[in-house]
């Protein structure tokens, strides 16, 4: 049995709970007011169904509160909460089954509009169940809980589409302009569930969306004018009103909506400079051959590239379009270079320091030097031909000395660090000149030197007139660039040709005569392809003459004729009629011999003339053949057309093509490195008679004692694999031995 | 005061202490004239001779190679010899030694040492590597018997077969490395 102990404390307890209960009423009056306000409360709150026909009940809300205020006192609100609560989660399956009758019928239609529908039902049921706010925010905030962790257990997956749609559509009516009144309801239904909170990424990724499709929209393929102001304007316009719903609700005022808003607003600024910094990186390409058109693409991304970290990408986005696009050898080099300029000019706007610049060029230089034909090409441009229009130089840019890398001035108050991102081997280029980057592809300014004036030499063999002017202007120039020192050998070419001039007229005054040389000093002209052709007849004769005048006004020279090089006016006087013509000399040669003998083989004329092949042979008879001057009986065998022949059916109608004017043929300076190498040959071939095997970089070392060399070891590896083909060397392990 | 200054003042006699070598040129026109030499010898192509330096690093030491010229008794055979410059060259002669054992009446069997006038006292400045490496080659089919430095060679000069059998007994055939 208890014991009177537990007895006294059950009835203590009771008394308790009776007095809480009965609030010091009579009796059980207190009592019994409690059980009224409990069952009125409870009724009142019972979670309602909403497709119930019957008719609400109504309640007089002044008992309500009396009723909530007994409760309260007795202190039984949490128990009821719970009991309401309770009710709920029975109550439950009608939220659910709408739920599944709505999403339904989205997965069916998939249109966001029955999402609309669910959103503004469940705003109902929520609304309808909701306790008053009488009870306080305790039991407000709980039933909420409650009802959306439930809501939120029974959405499907396919809700997040729909409400994305739904979301998508409000956006794009705010850039559209037409605004619905509507959306504000929506927005507040969201938020009412708290769909916002739930979905915020997926609302933020809307954003993300409408911003990266606007970009490339509009900015694609539009260089022309900077697009990040007018980007900036749209994202105030058109998704700053859009974000204020989702992002700034509750916001009372602007600043607040502001502050608000700062986060998210960044995450999509930062999201349009990224968008359109990837755009621009990966029409690099593209923008560099529009330049200068594309000079505002150029702005974007270089503001976009300060904002956005992506270097590296556009580095190498530009990177393997230049490989994949330039350096292959489909592409002409002189499109190549001027491709390398553009690139130089872009990525200065893009980068000034040149970090950009130097990554990206590093790849087409070591093209650069590779081609044959890139010396060439620089100085054919820098001397300007005059015949292409878009020169690599800039006419209005100044001509300048090339500049050598300096070392760097600490010094200076102006200096500044290496950007964080340039390599070890990275030199800062401060000069702006074109001319001076390209120069330094190579090591040595000597090479174009030496090509200048191989190219100096063909155009001032060319002139005909007596006209230097300009390659004198060029040279002039090239001195600005290159230095006094590295053109002399240029000006003394200059010089022979007016000093030509001088002893012609000279000689001409001693003795008249038909010709007039053009006398070039050997040592500073580069080599010119030497000929054994002995000119006969007359110009033999006219040679001699001459040869002989000049050693009498110049003591101390000597003439060594090139025959095989200028221009000879004729006039040939034939049976029937009188040919004018301007021809290379050996077509010269031969149409003398022909006054000889009217048939000539082509064997006996090439004998005549000394060494010339006989491809050259055939081909200068066959420009008089086309001026109806020689006829080919048989093969080889040519004959004077003495009086003319009609055109036979055979010999087809030929257009009179002059002669072309090719350009005298000068040693290109591949051709006198080659001629360099026989040299270095002898000293490779007598270092290994003597010294046995040797291994390559030993051979490099020892040829310091050839003068003037300069290879590299590879360029060395290169021709004594070439010497190996041709069984002069063999190598073993490395070293190389003479023979096979 | 006067320790100070004495200080600052560099020490003086240590300087010109370098005395102008006996050769009339510094051993720079030395070096310039090898140099040329090597190129005229290197662009020349007479048969049968060839020398080069040892090494980059001293032009004084070279090595040089003799075939035995047609039709005499060192014919396809080839000595390697060592030419040695003096700093004052070439108001001195070089020294030249044989490194392949070559039995003749002038040359030494053992040491390689060459009797030959015009490196020792007939020697002139005008004389050059090639030039002397063209005598040697001479040397080697018209011996000068009257001063042998072997004498058994000078002694069977005049049995070319059995001449040819010592000969060929001390011969060694050129290695590949130096």
């Amino acid at each position: 049995m208890a014991s009177s102990a537990v007895r006294a404390q059950v009835a203590a307890k009771w008394q308790e709970s009776f007095n809480r209960l009965n609030r010091n009423e009579p009796g059980i009056s207190g009592l019994l007011a409690f059980s009224e306000a409990w069952t009125l409360a409870t009724e009142f709150l019972r979670p309602r169904d909403l497709n119930d026909p019957t008719p609400r009940k109504q309640y007089d809300l002044n008992q309500v509160r009396v009723a909530f205020g007994v409760i309260g006192e007795c202190r039984r609100l949490p128990v009821m909460m719970e009991v309401f609560l309770e009710d709920m989660r029975k109550s439950q399956h009608l939220i659910t089954r709408e739920v599944e009758v709505h999403m339904a019928l989205y997965e069916s239609n998939s249109d966001p509009e029955s999402i609309r529908t669910l959103v503004y039902r469940l705003v109902e049921w929520y609304d309808t169940w909701k306790p008053t706010t009488d009870l306080g925010s305790t039991i407000i905030s709980a039933y909420t809980l409650a009802f959306q962790t439930h809501l939120f257990s029974v959405l499907p997956p396919s809700f997040a589409r729909g409400i994305k749609a739904l979301i998508s559509a409000t956006l794009e009516r705010i850039i559209c302009q037409s605004q619905d009144p509507q959306d504000r309801v929506l927005w507040q239904a969201f938020d009412t569930l708290s769909l916002i909170d739930r979905y915020e990424t997926l609302i933020a990724s809307i954003g993300y969306e409408i911003i990266e499709s606007h970009v490339k929209e509009t900015c694609a393929g539009k260089w022309a004018e900077p697009m990040l102001g007018t980007l900036r304007t749209w994202m105030i316009d058109k998704i700053v009103p859009w974000m204020l719903y989702p992002f700034a609700r509750g916001a009372t005022n602007a600043d607040e909506a502001k502050t608000m808003m700062q986060g998210v607003g960044s995450r999509f600024d930062f999201h349009m400079h990224k968008t359109l910094c990837t755009l621009r990186t990966n029409e690099m390409f593209d923008i560099i051959v529009d330049f200068p058109d594309s000079t505002g693409a150029l702005q974007d991304l270089k503001e976009c590239l300060a904002r956005v970290d992506q270097r590296a990408d556009l580095v190498h986005a530009l990177r393997r379009a230049i490989n994949k696009r330039l350096l292959h050898p489909g592409a002409d080099t002189k499109d190549i270079l001027t491709q390398y300029v553009s690139t130089i000019k872009c990525l200065r706007i893009v980068d000034p320091p040149g970090v950009l610049l130097f990554k990206v060029a590093d790849p087409i230089r070591r093209y650069l030097r590779d081609r044959p034909d890139t010396i060439r090409c620089i100085v054919a441009s820098l001397v300007g031909d005059g015949e292409s229009e878009d020169s690599l130089v800039d006419e209005n840019e100044p001509i300048q000395p090339l500049q050598q890398p300096e070392m760097e001035n600490y010094s200076d108050p102006d200096w500044n660090p290496e950007p964080i991102d340039a390599g070890p081997d990275f030199r800062a280029s401060k000069s702006s000149d074109i001319i001076s980057t390209i120069v330094s592809i190579y090591d040595t300014k000597d090479l174009f030197v030496k090509e200048l004036q191989v190219l100096l030499a063909q155009r001032l063999l060319a002139v005909k007139d007596g006209n230097i002017d300009r390659e004198r202007r060029n040279v002039e120039i090239l001195k600005i660039r290159f230095g006094e020192a590295a053109l002399q050998v240029c000006e003394v070419m200059l010089r022979d040709m007016t000093d030509s001039r001088r002893i012609d007229q000279h000689v001409q005054s001693q003795k008249a005569s038909q010709m007039h040389p053009t006398i070039i000093s050997r040592h500073f002209w580069p080599a010119l392809e030497s000929s054994d052709m002995v000119m006969p007849g007359q110009f033999q004769i006219l040679q001699e003459q001459y040869a002989k005048e000049f050693s009498v006004f110049k003591p101390d020279k000597v003439l060594r004729w090139l025959p095989h090089l200028g221009r000879v006016h004729l006039q040939l006087e034939l049976d029937d009629r009188t040919l004018e013509a301007d021809v290379p000399p050996l077509e010269a040669a031969f149409i003398e011999l022909f006054s000889e003998n009217d048939i000539w083989t082509v064997d006996e004329l090439v004998l005549r003339v000394g060494s010339v092949t006989r491809t050259a042979a055939i081909k200068a008879l066959a420009t008089w053949v086309d001026m109806h001057v020689l006829k080919e009986d048989s093969e080889g065998v040519f004959r004077l057309l003495n009086v003319a022949e009609g055109p036979t059916p055979e010999s087809r109608p030929q257009i009179l093509k002059p002669v072309a004017g090719e350009l005298p043929p000068v040693m290109s300076v591949q051709q006198q490195q080659a001629e360099q190498m026989k040299i270095y040959w002898k000293f490779i071939e007598g270092m290994l008679t003597n010294l046995g095997s040797l291994p390559l970089d030993r051979i490099q070392t020892m040829l310091k004692f050839a003068p003037g060399y300069d290879r590299t070891v590879e360029q060395l590896g290169g021709f004594m694999e070439a010497a190996r083909r041709e069984g002069l060397v063999s190598v073993k392990d490395g070293m190389w031995r003479l023979g096979k | 005061m006067d320790q100070i200054t004495s200080s600052l003042v560099p020490p003086r006699s240590s300087q010109k202490v370098t005395v102008p070598g006996s050769a009339p040129d510094g051993p720079g026109s030395v070096t310039k004239r090898l140099t040329n030499e090597l190129m005229t010898l290197m662009m020349s192509s007479s048969p049968g001779i060839s020398a080069f330096p040892k090494s980059d690093a001293n032009l004084f030491e070279w090595v040089g190679t003799i075939e035995g010229p047609a039709e005499t008794i060192y014919a396809g055979l080839s000595f390697r010899i060592a030419i040695s410059f003096p700093s004052n060259y070439p108001y001195s002669p070089p020294t030249i030694k044989f490194d392949t054992p070559c039995y003749h009446p002038n040359v030494d069997i053992v040491g390689g040492a060459i009797c030959l006038d015009i490196l020792q006292d007939k020697w002139s400045a005008v004389y050059s590597v090639q030039t002397v490496l063209l005598s040697l080659q001479s040397l080697l089919g018209e011996p000068n018997n009257a001063s042998p430095l072997n004498g058994d060679a000078a002694g069977l000069w005049n049995q070319p077969e059995v001449f040819k059998i010592q000969l060929m007994k001390h011969y060694r055939p050129l290695e590949a490395s130096a």
